[in-house]
């Protein structure tokens, strides 16, 4: 998957990955894919709760090492 | 660590996926009913004045400082028990890790807890004790303290989004993850989790074993506490996320989550008071009918709601929120305790007198609804203004006109 751009949120607990991630995508350009890794388990509810909210894409996620990874398409 | 089989299927179903937040709230509300039958319904602040008095007593500074040993004060156990509900609760859903946040992050959550020391001893009660509990009490304070919750936590998030703006380095720097649950060599974890339930078990049948009235109470407390941390946990109950939502994402799940929660405990607390039940015999039923209701109608509730609502927002949790958080291993929410834990007494013994003095009588008297409009006129009202919040929530989440995000 071609990743155009990595947001950290690691460590940072609610609601600081959702406002991190929403200011990000408003950044980036229709159809660029945002990995987003975060360690707050409430993301794994929010971020797909936010993309369908908003009508961006959620790909894809995974868990590497006590982290999650999101893969979000901008819509 | 189980063989698969229906046991193990169980335990999966229960570890395996968060819950629905509703479903936590339904769960949530009979727990709190319970605690009014056995005592005083749920509250977390007083739990925090308590544990710090006891720190301010144990270092000298007596004039700070309790005759009540946290071992003996139910709120406080509530509180500590609950820390370690959510702590098992993690390591079996294997979401437990140290999770260290930048500096800036650890800096917000020892303000916000501070301010919610602040606001909770100002205002008599936080989100829980306050919120929960005070407005299915038919308290009329509670009503002022919901909505200082909700202004203040407006300011607070408008400050927020400032700050990513034109900090955002606050956020940025240095973190780290340590002990995560999922990975190679993690199985210990959830064996420390039924250990620990041994444990807390093991002080529970302590308690209740010495047979005093007062021991039995005491250990309850501890029992609902390991459940409700469970609960709270695996739902992610968060009564921050109901007052703020609606102003950042718009998303409707925790406002909905916790009117349905309220609303249960509304039907508990009234069927109680009216029929004067909850450790009836040892308390009148005066003292039954103002439970949960404080002396803090209105101005005194709308100050310290305020207050509290700023600091919920910037630590990312209320009285109870943070403790589920800190359970779960955020290192910010332990940095909101300390700042909670020492901000309440403080502000107990020296903003609160000069409030007091500031704030005329009749502005922070106790107003218990049915006086004025009797039973039926007081859940009608109630019932009307979380019908009305429920329309405001649906219809702003389908226009998004109050949301920032």
């Amino acid at each position: 998957m071609q990743v155009d751009q990595t947001l950290d949120c690691k460590g940072l607990s609610c609601p600081m990955p959702i406002i991190k991630l929403a200011k990000t995508v408003k950044k980036m350009n229709s159809d660029e894919v945002l990995e987003m890794i975060g360690t707050d388990p409430g993301s794994k509810t929010d971020v797909p709760a936010w993309c369908e909210k908003t009508g961006n894409v959620f790909l894809e996620q995974k868990e590497e090492g006590g982290a999650f990874i999101f893969y979000i398409k901008k819509k | 660590m189980f063989k698969k089989g229906v046991l193990r299927e169980l335990f999966d179903s229960l570890f395996g996926k968060t819950w629905p937040m509703w479903v936590g709230g339904i769960l949530l509300a009979l727990l709190n009913i319970l605690l009014f039958v056995i005592k005083y319904p749920w509250g977390a602040s007083g739990g925090y004045v308590n544990i710090g008095q006891n720190l301010f007593q144990t270092l000298g500074a007596k004039s700070l400082g309790t005759s009540t040993p946290i071992s003996l004060h139910t709120v406080a156990l509530l509180n500590i028990f609950i820390v370690l509900g959510a702590f098992i609760s993690s390591l079996f859903s294997k979401e437990f890790s140290i999770k260290v946040a930048p500096v800036g992050e650890l800096v917000k959550g020892l303000i916000g807890g501070a301010l919610m020391g602040i606001g909770a001893t100002v205002g008599i009660g936080c989100t829980t004790g306050g919120f929960f509990s005070g407005v299915p009490a038919l308290s009329g304070g509670a009503l002022f303290l919901s909505l200082g919750f909700m202004l203040g936590t407006i300011v607070a998030l408008r400050y927020l989004l400032w700050e990513m703006e034109a900090l955002p380095n606050i956020s940025m720097g240095k973190s780290c993850t340590l002990l995560p649950g999922t990975g190679k060599k993690t199985g210990w974890q959830r064996w420390l989790g039924w250990i620990l339930i041994v444990v807390v078990l093991y002080i529970f049948s302590n308690y209740t074993g010495k047979g005093t009235s007062l021991s039995k109470i005491l250990g309850w407390h501890i029992f609902i506490a390991l459940i409700l941390g469970i609960i709270l946990q695996r739902s992610r109950f968060c009564i921050v996320r109901a007052f703020r939502e609606p102003f950042m994402t718009g998303e409707s799940s925790a406002p909905v989550a916790v009117i349905l929660s309220v609303l249960i405990v509304l039907i508990g607390f009234t069927v109680l008071k009216y029929f004067g039940v909850g450790n009836a015999g040892e308390t009148a039923v005066r003292a039954i009918e103002m439970k949960s209701v404080y002396a803090n109608f209105w101005l005194r509730a709308l100050i310290g709601g305020f207050i509290f609502g700023l600091g919920m927002t910037v630590a990312g949790g209320c009285a109870v929120g943070t403790l589920w958080r800190a359970g779960e291993g955020h290192l910010k929410l332990w940095m909101s305790i300390v700042g909670f834990v020492i901000m309440a007494p403080v502000s107990k013994g020296f903003i609160v007198p000069a409030v007091v003095k500031i704030i005329p009588e009749s502005l922070r008297s106790k107003m218990f609804l049915p006086e004025y409009l009797g039973y039926t006129g007081a859940v009608v009202l109630l019932l009307v203004i979380l019908l009305l919040w429920y329309m405001f929530v649906k219809w702003n989440e389908k226009t998004g006109k109050f949301s920032a995000l």
